[in-house]
């Protein structure tokens, strides 16, 4: 079932990714960059087809654990494809296939048997446009929490007074001051979700996924529906964020790649991974020709 | 409080649980089954399997199904299987508990200590509160497994121990018809199954948040399969019922196929039953090609009436009219039509175009009231695809100085065409099965003898109203009407060929065939049309 | 009170005549006369064919005269005309079905006074010049027949629809969709003979039902009928979630079923409310079925909820079963009773549509 593939935990000279075996990228992908603490996940041979279309191709890379990765390209290129097969949500695509494997903690995802509800509680994601649930602002944060059984505040506990009702205010309050909401939010957490901004609605997706306690956090372009100044908020977020858990955030710009993000992997056209590296190398000198031009606005 | 980083990505898949739960899953659906074939009668409930009465062999099968949940329940509990239950099974789960054994405890009391509610009350009480209790109190593996075991065992142990049989009867105080065990024991008993399965599905996945979803999609599934079994089994029965009156005298190449205006004439099938008339003394096979002939009749009416009104109205909606009171009105009418009885419509013919029209019932009134019943079904079908042909075409069009007009003729009306089409074909699957509002405007004599003939009948004078068709005007049969009348008339007139029902599965044969090749048509085109949207 | 609905009266005349002079500033004069001529004679057909007058014919063919000559000389103008007129005609008819339903039941609420809805003393219902017509038994039987019918179609309904949207696998959906809309479209009198001649008989034999035919036996007949309505309508209504919305719990680790209960069917609920309305409504207004399955007899059970009794009269089946033959004021106490069911029908129709109109106004005003 699971392999034991032991991964590279000291860090010393180990290389980030072996990409793609497209044969043109194959002499872009080495770098020696030491990055910080273990492979949270770790990626071997993608592949993602839609029907026949395939839009993954044979992508390689470690992702480090507490640090932020960002995935950058042009549209189409797949990175949203990829984020979205760490935690199986292509599973909800009838059309979609996967080929290769993705190591969560050292146990293969794809594996037989791997219960996507234990899976997506540890990988929890943020989606390019908010969706928090049409119900108040509190129960969109206790609402992980109450369907994986840590809170209980039916009907039937309250009845017989064991219910978990403070430690809910708790964990509300915990979730929303770590999503730089709670000041904006406190006097009305009663109120409907769906009567925030579009900003502080994306912040409640984020207080929302860490109420479960995920260890990855998987995050789809998480700022761009947003104004600027919201923007700025959510980027905030994610650098703090990224002290507690692993956070993944596909991006279709590159300044905000560079503000935030611990490494950088560029992903072009056709579902290929070019260049995986330290952010400041893929700003400032890539390995790969196409990933300069890209970043250089000469493609894409 | 369950910590994520220490449960296994794989946690809740335990092999010996499965072992377990799939054969009472596969025992309940089998039990489920064979319940429903002994209540449509296929088994009699008195025959042996192995020197056991087929409602022994539920009892028994109770009996298993009460031992497996209730075996995983208690191996759970004790740590024996490695499963993820929560605290409790709910105060959902708990008021069905609670409800079932109320209802036990009032039957039995009502057996055996009379039927008071001082009696009865205070059992059904205390039955109540156990099974609330022991279904919410325990963890959740106990919880949804003892009790729904505890039923199925008492109702398995009666039927075993022969305490509840098939001669057992219950006589209501409150109806005049009574309960026989050889009807209630197979209802009973495909009830508990469901219980079982629930209680199954649920151990399978462990218990928890998987477990319910698992316990969930068992109740619904066997729900759903349940309705297509209904489906099948009344096409089932016309076809059954039907195909003999409907073959009879037919033959491949006994009919012949008439080229006109050449003389040729080619073998062909034959089928009397579909080419005879009904009621005449000289046919050898009495047929419905009256019925048939006027049911096209009135659809082609109703179809000519309804879709020009339907489709202006949506275009006026749609491309004139400005969005606000005026449209909602409209709206609101438009839906109190579509959802107004069949009957009434019969009723507004009746009142108001029969003493205009006819005088008395006639194939025209029959084919207005028709199409009033059709208008709202095409103007909601053309509203929607006009709706949904995208703006660009119509900015595209004005762009190159097309005016309003030549754009809804030329672009707005063709993309809208499939939509429209598909919806017509659906409303008039729905239409050629109306019966009620026939009953009152339209329905002659119940075995006519010819079919009319309309196209014959045209005549022209110089007094008003100048064209006249005296076929159009009288009543005659439609193939549902045909059906109702076969029904309420009595004896066939031709009762050495026919019995009354023998004709009348045939009636509803052909009228099944007519209405579902409509359905077929109409949600083949759907099919069609919206893979040509796809594609282009 | 008064002075404001004067005030919104005239802010919609108003509005009216400054788009009607709008309308005249940018149309030809010659348009404007053959609107004017299609009008007048569309008017006058109707007049005359409602006095009865064998002269119908003229106007009608003065209007086909008129468009035909419009069409070619105006066309995009005489287009509009003639859908404007489509329209107006479709509001006409239910507006005519009601004007003539209660035109039609004035005579016999003259003769019974409002004892037609509540007399419950016998004599019920006497057939004859001057008898006695008591529409509660059938009121009672619709009441029972719905009640039985929507505890079946109700609940299976419900389940069916959130199976094909949210459980079924791709090809299981293929199949039951369709399935399920087939059984749509099986006509009510197939239903019925079905009912008749195995469901009927089944209770006789084998519960000795009074007589051949219960409220039970045509309710279950009756739900199964409502039952794809309910299907469908709920269907639609929860596949109107955002898949966004499902993707948000799921990515949380909700099971999928933790997703129906807890976000899906929360969101679609007024969708789902409305669809069951609306299938009541259908089996208020189910004739066929009922007329070949119950028995005729006109009266209460006893106890009221007995649905296996020996009485069996619905407000649709008496109207089907004695419309033909009836005629005076009977025919009259059978109007009355089609007021009623159109307006209950109409209840669940309007109050199921306003339910939707509030959903789409919640769901569209937020997103």
């Amino acid at each position: 079932m699971s392999s034991n593939r032991q991964i590279d935990t000291d860090g010393t000279d180990s290389q980030l990714t072996t990409a793609g075996e497209s044969e043109e990228t194959v002499e872009d992908a080495w770098s020696d960059y030491q990055y910080p603490g273990e492979a949270k996940l770790s990626v071997e041979d993608l592949d993602v087809y839609y029907g026949d279309e395939r839009a993954i191709k044979r992508v390689t890379m470690d992702i480090p654990e507490e640090s932020v990765t960002a995935l950058i390209g042009p549209s189409g290129c797949g990175k949203s494809t990829f984020l979205r097969s760490l935690n199986r949500m292509n599973d909800r695509i009838s059309s979609a296939r996967v080929e290769g494997s993705v190591e969560f903690d050292g146990e293969d995802i794809y594996g037989g048997h791997t219960n996507l509800v234990e899976l997506r509680k540890r990988v929890g994601m943020v989606f390019q446009a908010p969706n928090p649930f049409p119900k108040s602002i509190k129960d969109n944060i206790s609402y992980g929490p109450r369907k994986h059984g840590d809170l209980d505040t039916s009907l039937l506990s309250r009845l017989i007074g064991r219910d978990d009702r403070e430690s809910e205010m708790a964990l509300v309050e915990r979730c929303l001051k770590q999503a730089a909401l709670w000041d904006e939010v406190k006097d009305r957490l009663d109120d409907n979700a769906l009567g925030l901004s579009g900003g502080q609605q994306q912040r409640l997706c984020i207080a929302r996924c860490l109420a479960v306690d995920p260890d990855v956090i998987l995050m789809d372009e998480p700022a761009s529906a947003l104004d600027p100044i919201a923007t700025a908020k959510i980027e905030d977020l994610i650098e703090q964020l990224a002290e507690e858990y692993t956070v993944v955030v596909v991006t279709h710009n590159m300044q905000q790649a560079a503000r935030i993000s611990d490494q950088t992997a560029v992903f072009l056209t056709g579902g290929e991974l070019v260049e995986y590296d330290r952010t400041e190398k893929i700003f400032e000198d890539p390995e790969s020709q196409r990933v300069d031009d890209y970043i250089t606005g000469k493609f894409g | 409080m369950s910590n994520a980083a220490d449960t296994e990505l794989r946690a809740g898949y335990t092999t010996l649980g499965r072992q377990v739960a799939l054969p009472v899953l596969g025992l309940a659906f089998l039990t489920f089954l064979a319940t429903w074939v002994t209540t449509f009668q296929w088994i009699d409930e008195s025959r042996t399997v192995l020197g056991l009465t087929v409602l022994t062999v539920f009892g028994v099968a109770l009996l298993l199904m009460a031992a497996g949940v209730a075996g995983i329940g208690v191996l759970s509990r004790f740590g024996y299987i490695d499963t993820t239950p929560s605290p409790t099974a709910g105060l959902p789960v708990g008021i069905v508990f609670g409800t079932l054994w109320a209802a036990i405890g009032m039957a039995v009391s009502f057996q055996y200590l009379g039927n008071t509610v001082l009696s009865w009350g205070p059992v059904a009480l205390v039955m109540g509160a156990v099974g609330l209790l022991t279904a919410t109190l325990p963890r959740e593996d106990i919880g949804s497994t003892v009790p729904s075991a505890l039923l199925l065992a008492v109702l398995g142990g009666l039927i075993v121990a022969g305490v509840f049989d098939a001669s057992w009867v219950y006589e209501a105080e409150w109806t005049g018809a009574i309960f026989p065990g050889s009807e209630l024991i197979p209802l009973l008993v495909s009830g508990a199954t469901l219980l079982g399965a629930w209680s199954a599905g649920k151990a399978k996945e462990g218990f928890g948040a998987q477990g319910r979803e698992a316990g969930a999609f068992y109740i619904i599934a066997t729900v759903v399969f349940s309705m297509l079994s209904v489906l099948a089994l009344l096409i089932w029965f016309i076809v059954k019922n039907g195909l003999d009156t409907f073959l009879t005298g037919a033959s491949l190449t006994g009919g012949h196929l008439n080229v006109p205006f050449t003389g040729l004439s080619f073998p062909f099938v034959e089928v009397p039953f579909v080419t005879n008339v009904t009621g005449s003394l000289f046919v050898e096979t009495p047929g419905v090609m009256p019925a048939v002939v006027g049911t096209l009749w009135l659809v082609f009416g109703a179809v000519l009436f309804a879709v020009p009104l339907g489709v202006g109205a949506a275009v006026f909606l749609t491309e004139y009219a400005e969005q606000g009171r005026f449209t909602q009105v409209v709206e609101v009418a438009t839906n109190g039509l579509w959802s107004t009885p069949s009957i009434v419509f019969g009723l507004f013919g009746l009142a108001f175009l029969v003493p205009r029209i006819s005088g008395g019932n006639s194939i025209f009134v029959g084919q207005l009231v028709l199409g009033f019943m059709l208008l709202p079904l095409v103007l909601i079908t053309s509203r929607e695809s006009i709706k949904s042909v995208p703006d660009e075409y119509r900015d595209a069009s004005a762009a190159l100085g097309v005016s309003k007009w030549q754009t809804i003729r030329s672009v707005v009306i063709p993309a809208a065409m499939p939509g429209t089409i598909t919806g017509v074909i659906l409303g008039v699957g729905r239409i050629a099965g109306e019966t009620a509002p026939l009953l009152l405007v339209f329905g002659g004599a119940p075995y006519p003898s010819a079919s009319p003939n309309v196209v014959g009948q045209f005549s022209f004078s110089t007094e008003p109203p100048f064209i006249t068709n005296q076929a159009l005007l009288e009543p005659a049969s439609a193939l549902p009407y045909q059906l109702y009348s076969t029904i309420t008339a009595g004896v066939f007139p031709r009762p050495e060929i026919y019995s009354n029902q023998e004709f009348g599965w045939g009636t509803a044969l052909v009228l099944l065939l007519v209405v579902l090749g409509l359905y077929a048509i109409g949600v083949a085109s759907r099919l069609y049309f919206r893979r040509k949207l796809h594609y282009e | 009170m008064l002075q404001q609905i004067q005030n919104r009266a005239g802010e919609f005349v108003r509005g009216v005549s400054r788009r009607a002079r709008a309308y005249r500033a940018r149309t030809d004069d010659e348009a404007l006369l053959f609107h004017a001529a299609a009008g007048f004679t569309t008017l006058l057909t109707f007049v005359m064919f409602f006095a009865g007058s064998e002269w119908t014919v003229i106007p009608l063919l003065a209007f086909v005269a008129v468009i035909v000559v419009g069409w070619q000389r105006q066309q995009a103008e005489v287009a509009m005309g003639l859908t404007f007129l489509t329209t107006i005609v479709t509001v006409s008819i239910l507006t005519l079905i009601i004007g003539f339903l209660l035109w039609e039941s004035m005579a016999i609420v003259e003769h019974m006074g409002l004892g037609v809805f509540t007399r419950i003393e016998k004599p019920l219902w006497t057939p004859s010049e001057g008898g006695v017509y008591s529409l509660t038994p059938m009121m009672m039987g619709t009441a029972l027949t719905t009640l039985v019918a929507t505890a079946i179609a109700a609940p299976l309904g419900i389940a069916g629809a959130i199976f094909i949207s949210e459980m079924a696998p791709p090809t299981v959906r293929e199949v039951v969709k369709p399935g399920i809309e087939l059984m749509a479209g099986i006509p009510s009198i197939t239903y019925g003979f079905i009912g008749l001649t195995i469901l009927n008989q089944y209770f006789y034999t084998e519960f000795r039902t009074p007589t051949i035919g219960s409220y039970f036996a045509a309710g279950i007949m009756i739900g199964l009928m409502a039952l794809p309505t309910i299907v469908t309508v709920a269907e639609d209504a929860i596949s109107t979630v955002p898949e966004s919305m499902k993707s948000g719990s799921l990515a949380m680790g909700s099971t999928e079923w933790q997703t129906t209960k807890s976000v899906t069917l929360p969101a679609a609920l007024s969708g789902v409310s409305a669809a069951v309305l609306l299938g009541v409504g259908r089996a208020m207004g189910e004739t066929m079925a009922a007329t070949v399955m119950l028995s005729h007899t006109k009266g209460f059970p006893s106890p009221a909820f007995d649905v296996f009794s020996n009485y069996g009269e619905t407000l649709t089946t008496v109207i089907a079963f004695e419309g033909a033959s009836a005629s005076g004021i009977h025919l009259s106490a059978l109007f009355a009773g089609g007021v009623v069911l159109f307006f209950m029908v109409m209840l669940f129709s309007v109050t199921s549509q306003w339910i939707e109109w509030r959903m789409h106004r919640k769901l569209g005003g937020d997103q």
